[in-house]
């Protein structure tokens, strides 16, 4: 155990540093989820894969650094440090870019991972179906073969990123006497294809972050199938793994957070409320432990200890974490909470954004229901 | 940046689970317990044996030469087994502070047994069962010990009075010994946590209700899950505590009292979680449970509460 940077690490960090200082927009982009900012975070993504820093864990052929996990976190640390814009990609670039990764084929690897570090294309998100929400396996969209496609019909829904994405990552029954988790394809589609409606769907927020997505005999190449056919379900998981461990919400996000909270409370905070202290207190060890768990976590995988359901524990405590955060901030600001627009409408906005977080990419009770069934052992049932 | 045990560090704390596994089951504890004797001296020369409690001494002084890194996997598994006794108190703070002085050589070897008093609490946990009760300052021998009647049969309480006195500077490696106390506390409370939870997992698999085991039902398995969630998280800002002990941080004192104030709450929730999921059987006598519940209880609150520490910590964030 040796928890102080090595001297490669610092300069890693430093040249992360000295990029991002001199790079990063000196004012906030406008939210991805409107047209404008849609955009204008594109070309933020190209500055970065310019700089080959928008996906540094990846191969160096695919536009990465080949950082090991370790740098990926000092990366992600600096990254929040500078203020930098949010990765209006990263259902690409964390989620099905590592899934690829693991099991496209040599030639989908070409096709897609160039385009996706430099955002060319950027991947919305297409699991989530009215009736197979926490119940994933209950997907009815279908996929059929006609000769070397696939023809794909049926909705999905909570397609994060979808309302301006390029392309779009989903499962589909390709077996219909298959039940549940069997006879599910994981597919690849490009959104404008004909027979796609994609409607917006406005989010607590104002914004729409997601879409429906309406498929009605839209036909993709069976080439666009991600790992075999049949057998998307174990594709899904190995994405969900990602997202709900350690590439979507990276401890750096919430020692951010939690430092401005600090600052906050000491520019704004009742001194005199000791309870108050004792929750900015409470929840800066929670960011503290979030961020030493990662790490421990990550030299695991570096060791060949791979992340299991374990990542169903980090995904309950970064978005209770998230949550708690923000409802102590708010606190704090007292009646400027209730405000849309001011001076302090990151915390509010903020607030809304971290109640989707024990929502999506499973909701907390069903990965309570994973902890307990694969790693406590507990007999299956509801 | 490494974040991870040596195989080395790995080994040794498997080979002293399995030692505890054939010489500490809970029957042991209970035994202990139950004859009032508060401590085992056959357990004890099993761990001097295997250099436990000579773990943080110096080799030139008869010890294994290790770090706090090298023990905290150790103070967990000495949770996890609930073991009876001074263990703590001997292994962190008097062997590594006296192994030099007159007292070290028995202490090293284990044959005269220390527990500690240095925090302000009227009563001195293991005093009736120790040779020495060793203070920041001062060692105390041949002194009278008052059973104050403790909760935890495998931690009795006692007031002290009198006995000779000798001369002593008491540190760990720089550290004072009640933040020392107050680390290697947070990994027997996480090893206490880990083994609760154990125990709720298996009574959950086994037990039937409504023709289930109850372990099936949502509303069980979220209560272990939540358990679980706090109990891993405090896991890495401890072992961190144990590598800034080691290496004397800056920042040694804060990471302490945040992995003693995680520990803390953890183990109280785990306590209270598992036992719920016992239904009846968790508030009897008979159920092993409260072997480790109330040794949760006692730790929680010694070498300073989760509040204590989270003021501590409060200090070095919000200043």
């Amino acid at each position: 155990m040796d928890l102080r940077e090595t001297a490669d690490e610092s300069a890693f960090r430093l040249e992360a540093r000295t990029w991002l200082e001199a790079n990063v927009p000196a004012e906030p982009l406008p939210s991805f989820d409107t047209a404008e900012g849609f955009a204008l975070h594109r070309q933020w993504e190209k500055k970065l894969f310019d700089g080959r820093w928008s996906a540094v864990s990846w191969p160096e052929q695919y536009g990465g650094r080949g950082a090991d996990y370790i740098k990926w976190l000092i990366f992600e640390e600096e990254y929040y440090r500078a203020g930098a814009p949010g990765r209006v990609n990263q259902n690409g670039i964390f989620l099905l870019g590592p899934t690829i990764m693991e099991v496209g084929t040599e030639a989908q690897k070409e096709r897609f991972l160039p385009t996706m570090a430099s955002s060319e294309i950027v991947w919305g998100q297409a699991w989530s179906e009215p009736n197979a929400g926490s119940d994933l396996a209950g997907i009815k969209s279908k996929a059929w073969r006609d000769g070397d496609d696939w023809i794909l019909n049926g909705q999905k829904i909570w397609a994060s990123r979808a309302v301006w994405a390029d392309w779009c990552f989903g499962i589909f029954r390709t077996d219909p006497e298959a039940d549940r988790h069997r006879g599910l394809t994981f597919i690849l589609c490009p959104l404008d294809l004909p027979g796609i409606t994609v409607r917006p769907i406005a989010q607590l927020d104002g914004d729409t972050g997601f879409a429906e997505i309406f498929l009605d005999d839209v036909r993709v190449p069976v080439e666009n199938t991600l790992g075999e056919v049949n057998k998307g379900w174990g594709v899904a998981m190995a994405t969900a793994g990602f997202e709900r461990g350690v590439s979507l919400r990276s401890p750096a996000r919430f020692s951010e957070a939690v430092n401005r909270l600090v600052a906050l409370w000491k520019r704004l905070g009742d001194k005199s409320d000791t309870a108050l202290a004792d929750a900015v207190t409470d929840v800066w060890m929670q960011a503290e432990g979030y961020r030493l768990h990662t790490y421990q976590t990550v030299t695991g995988m570096l060791e060949g200890r791979p992340i299991g359901a374990e990542a169903s524990l980090n995904k309950i405590f970064w978005s209770e974490m998230d949550v708690r955060i923000h409802e102590i901030a708010l606190q704090i600001i007292g009646p400027e909470a209730e405000r849309m627009e001011g001076p302090l409408e990151r915390w509010v906005d903020g607030f809304l954004f971290s109640l989707s977080g024990p929502i999506y990419a499973g909701t907390n009770e069903i990965q309570r229901n994973i902890i307990a069934d694969r790693v406590l052992q507990l007999p299956k049932g509801m | 940046m490494k974040f991870s045990f040596t195989d080395d560090q790995r080994l040794f704390a498997e080979g002293l689970r399995e030692l505890l596994a054939n010489e500490c089951p809970a029957s042991h504890v209970r035994e202990v317990w139950e004859s009032g004797a508060g401590h085992s001296p056959e357990l004890w020369s099993h761990l001097s044996g295997m250099g436990v409690l000579s773990m943080l001494a110096p080799e030139s002084a008869g010890g294994m030469g290790g770090s706090f890194v090298d023990a905290i996997l150790l103070f967990q598994e000495l949770g996890r087994a609930a073991v009876p006794g001074p263990v703590l108190e001997h292994m962190a703070v008097a062997v590594p502070a006296l192994a030099t002085s007159s007292f070290g050589e028995a202490l090293v070897s284990g044959e005269s047994v220390a527990t500690l008093w240095v925090d302000d609490s009227p009563y001195v946990a293991h005093a009736g069962v120790a040779d020495l009760v060793v203070h920041r300052d001062h060692v105390l021998r041949s002194f009278d010990a008052s059973d104050a009647h403790g909760m935890d049969g495998g931690r009795r309480l006692f007031t002290v009075a009198g006995g000779d006195r000798t001369d002593a500077n008491v540190t760990v490696a720089g550290l004072d010994p009640f933040d020392a106390m107050a680390l290697a506390s947070a990994a027997y409370l996480i090893g206490l946590s880990e083994r609760m939870i154990e125990i709720a997992a298996e009574y959950a698999r086994v037990r039937e209700q409504f023709g289930k085991p109850i372990g099936s039902f949502q509303a069980v398995k979220h209560l272990m899950s939540d358990a679980l969630l706090k109990v891993e998280f405090a896991k890495a800002p401890t072992y961190r505590a144990a590598f800034s002990a080691s290496t004397g941080a800056d920042t040694l004192v804060r990471d302490i009292s945040m992995a003693k104030a995680l520990a803390s709450e953890a183990a109280y929730r785990t306590s209270r979680s598992t036992m719920q999921v016992h239904g009846g059987i968790g508030y009897t006598w008979e159920a092993d449970l409260q072997l480790w519940m109330k040794k949760a209880w006692a730790l929680m609150r010694s070498y300073g509460d989760a509040n204590f520490h989270r003021r501590r910590v409060s200090g070095f964030v919000l200043a």
